[in-house]
């Protein structure tokens, strides 16, 4: 009994203090709440026009017939394409194309009409400005759709002058119909695909960048971030991580609701889970940085080392994701580095519940890859306490 | 004469701090060695390969596992078997295929009989790459299928083959895609992410030196080195950083351009240029930001804010004239942005220093902060009058 309310009690010292040292240190402070709360506000802005539209691009019609005009205005008509030059040469598209006034060429050769009249194919040339693939995949997008509907019509107007009635024409070619159905992300937008995996990554990197902060600030005042209560004389570790971290765990418990629950809010992204489920991950994640934090942060010296080695992670974190290069086609060896940080489950999970609208118990692999991280972090965090308080003896004797 | 003497004893004594602490030299080769191997590994396939395709097939008739068959036969799909839609949904729903599609029960016989049945297709477009090419990949089968439906109706009418196709296809596309021809996803990210990177490290560690001085109580030892002359003892820190970030730079160049054969329709050499001056204006960033903040952890936090916006707002993956007005304009407050313009200028389109001169003017003027806060900078470093943490 004695034991417990003693523990309760320094683990409590240790959660105050540690509170203490956050609040009273701008830079940390700085990570916390500006990167933290105002980083997410920043992107959302930033990818507020999710798509594309009315991309411009130049359009070299050789045929110039009936058959050709037409095509040109579907193009235009499109949304992903609006037609903003038309060019006598390709000279003069490709020039355009230079000077970035136009993002692609469609050619039309031609021997156009005299292909379709002959009942030969016809050939059109596009050509995609590979500078960003959002160019490509309009140009892609917008020209097999004209494509394909331009080619409907066609045959149906050949089958019609063969003397077919208008249900067989229809029967004939197009045999077979389909319906797309993009439930998730209608238009492929990019501030559903980009904001939805960014949003946890935030949670994670600013939260490793402020424990490092203040684990190197300890250091450098020659305290250390593992002090135990003195007269424990060497015992109490589980009481100082657990309580350094509530202190954490608490914080980014709020900052995680804010970021994952009321941003998508604000910016109207699709949140097709219910807040609790997502909070249930929340409380998986946030535990799991915490120790991933601690864990890592141990290896770090200096306070305002971490940003200049450890920046770079962010964006490689982002990609570990699998969120735009799929999971499935990582190389070996980055798929196992991959299992290292929180984020590559979490923001997983996070996207197929808050958008693709799956249940908690459907991201059961991820929420148990993140406990296993809380397990295993939570160890070496101990471990790196133990290892530093052998250190620091050490010194003391030597 | 002195003035010279005095950089070359400042750059000494910056040669040597860089020898004594290894944050430097990890922070910068390091770091650059790690993402060069990162990224040209993680993408080296370029495109992805057997993306996982859902199939519920309800009809299970011929024509429904032909279509199959030829979803596995393209080098971009590979089909998974769902016994329903239910099973493929939550597949879906969980990012392990990133698309589907339903064959309705009595498929074949409707197709035979012309009750035109339709095949309903699910993208998952959360995951942008692999949705986009599984419904890029569904698509052309759908409208193969339709395709060969029809090739066996007018076969049997006793229409030759080259007619046929006249007929199932009276419209190609030829797609050529100018400056990446294999549509290879690696080349078109790393060729602005590694620049990105270096843009981050220059910045960073530019800051964390010019910054530590103060930190640590050294800065009127550097200026004592230097003669007194501020000038000396700037000029003479920076150096040796420029050299390192723009060699680190050029030899980013080169494994992309001459030994990984990244597309390059201009010359590499214009690119050395771009790159030598992009670690200037980064340069000139950092000592912007540690001057108008000289308190090391605030500089560092802020820049750390900063360099990582940079990969946003270049441009590359989401178009800058797409951004909301507002935004557009801070796009040009990055060097990022300005060496990706240059980039594309002469790797993607080969137009020369006609073509991307302006951004190299944008660039140098970058080198027009640091004055505005030199005088600044140069008070903190003599009084010290900033709190040091």
């Amino acid at each position: 009994m004695k034991y417990i309310s003693q523990w309760i009690s320094d683990w409590y010292d240790i959660f105050t203090r540690e509170f203490r040292h956050i609040f009273s240190d701008s830079g940390v402070m700085v990570i916390f709440f500006l990167a933290g709360l105002a980083y997410p506000l920043l992107y959302g802005l930033i990818y507020r026009n999710g798509t594309v539209d009315d991309m411009p691009i130049a359009v070299v019609d050789d045929s110039s017939s009936a058959g050709s005009r037409e095509f040109v205005r579907a193009l235009d008509a499109t949304r992903e394409i609006s037609v903003a030059f038309s060019c006598a040469d390709m000279d003069e598209a490709e020039r355009l194309l230079q000077q970035r006034k136009v993002k692609g060429i469609v050619m039309i050769p031609s021997d156009y009409e005299e292909c379709l009249a002959s009942g030969r194919q016809a050939h059109v040339s596009t050509y995609a400005d590979m500078s960003s693939f959002l160019y490509y995949k309009n140009l892609t997008m917008g020209a097999s759709q004209v494509m394909l509907s331009e080619m409907h019509d066609i045959q149906a107007s050949r089958f019609s002058s063969a003397g077919y009635d208008g249900q067989q024409i229809r029967q004939l070619v197009q045999p077979l119909k389909y319906e797309e159905n993009m439930p998730y992300n209608r238009n492929f937008s990019y501030s559903i695909f980009f904001l939805s995996a960014v949003l946890l990554i935030v949670v994670q990197q600013t939260m490793f960048y402020g424990v490092s902060m203040l684990t190197g600030t300890m250091r450098e005042e020659n305290r250390s971030f593992a002090v135990l209560p003195d007269r424990l004389k060497g015992h109490g570790i589980s009481r100082t991580v657990l309580g350094r971290g509530a202190a954490y765990w608490l914080l980014y418990i709020a900052i995680g609701t804010y970021v994952a629950a009321l941003v998508p809010r604000i910016f109207g992204l699709p949140q097709n889970c219910p807040f609790g489920e997502i909070f249930i991950l929340l409380l998986f994640y946030v535990s799991a940085c915490v120790v991933f934090s601690f864990t890592f942060s141990s290896l770090i010296r200096h306070r305002e080392t971490v940003f200049v080695l450890f920046l770079f992670m962010s964006p490689i974190c982002l990609f570990l994701t699998g969120f735009s290069w799929p999971a499935g086609s990582f190389p070996g060896f980055w798929k196992v580095f991959s299992y290292l940080f929180p984020s590559t489950f979490a923001v997983r999970a996070f996207i197929n519940m808050n958008t693709a609208g799956a249940s908690l118990a459907m991201a059961a692999p991820q929420v148990a890859a993140l406990t296993i991280q809380i397990i295993v972090y939570y160890f070496l965090s101990c471990m790196s306490v133990f290892i530093e308080n052998q250190l620091l003896k050490r010194r003391q004797k030597g | 004469m002195n003035f010279f003497h005095n950089i070359k004893s400042a750059m000494l004594r910056e040669l040597r701090l860089m020898r004594q602490r290894p944050v430097y030299l990890l922070a910068t080769i390091g770091v650059m060695a790690f993402c060069t191997v990162f990224f040209l590994t993680f993408l080296r396939d370029g495109m992805p390969e057997d993306l996982p395709v859902g199939v519920v097939d309800m009809d299970n008739s011929s024509l429904s596992r032909n279509i199959t068959r030829q979803i596995d036969a393209t080098q971009l799909g590979r089909t998974l078997k769902f016994e329903s839609y239910r099973s493929a949904r939550e597949a879906l729903q969980t990012g392990e295929i990133n698309a589907f599609c339903v064959f309705p029960d009595g498929m074949y016989e409707d197709v035979i009989s012309g009750r035109q049945p339709t095949v309903t297709l699910y993208v998952n477009s959360l995951y942008f790459v692999g949705g986009a090419l599984a419904y890029k990949d569904l698509l052309t089968m759908m409208n193969m299928a339709s395709g060969g439906v029809q090739r066996e109706l007018l076969r049997a009418k006793g229409m030759n083959d080259d007619a046929i196709m006249g007929q199932i296809q009276p419209i190609v596309i030829d797609a050529h895609q100018i400056g990446n021809v294999t549509t290879n996803y690696g080349v078109y990210l790393t060729n602005v992410l590694l620049p990105g990177i270096l843009e981050m490290i220059v910045i960073l560690v530019t800051v964390f030196a010019l910054g530590s001085e103060l930190k640590y109580g050294t800065s009127r030892h550097m200026l004592e080195k230097a003669g007194g002359s501020m000038s000396a003892a700037m000029i003479g820190k920076l150096i040796p950083y420029t050299v390192l970030f723009s060699v680190i730079g050029i030899i980013c160049d080169m494994i992309l351009y001459c030994w990984a054969g990244f597309p390059m329709a201009g010359s590499v050499w214009n690119m050395f240029i771009g790159t030598f001056v992009m670690v200037l204006s980064c340069q000139a960033v950092a000592f912007f930001i540690i001057g108008t903040l000289p308190i090391l952890r605030l500089a560092l936090s802020i820049s750390a804010l900063y360099s990582v916006l940079g990969f946003s707002l270049a441009g590359f993956t989401f178009p800058v004239e797409a951004l909301p007005p507002y935004i557009q304009g801070l796009a040009a407050a990055f060097p990022l942005r300005h060496y990706y313009l240059m980039y594309v200028q002469e790797a993607i389109f080969g137009s020369g220093f006609g073509g991307w001169y302006p951004q190299i003017v944008y660039m140098l003027l970058f080198l027009f902060l640091p004055p505005l806060v030199y005088g600044r900078l140069k008070k903190a470093y003599r009084l010290r009058n900033f709190p040091r943490n």
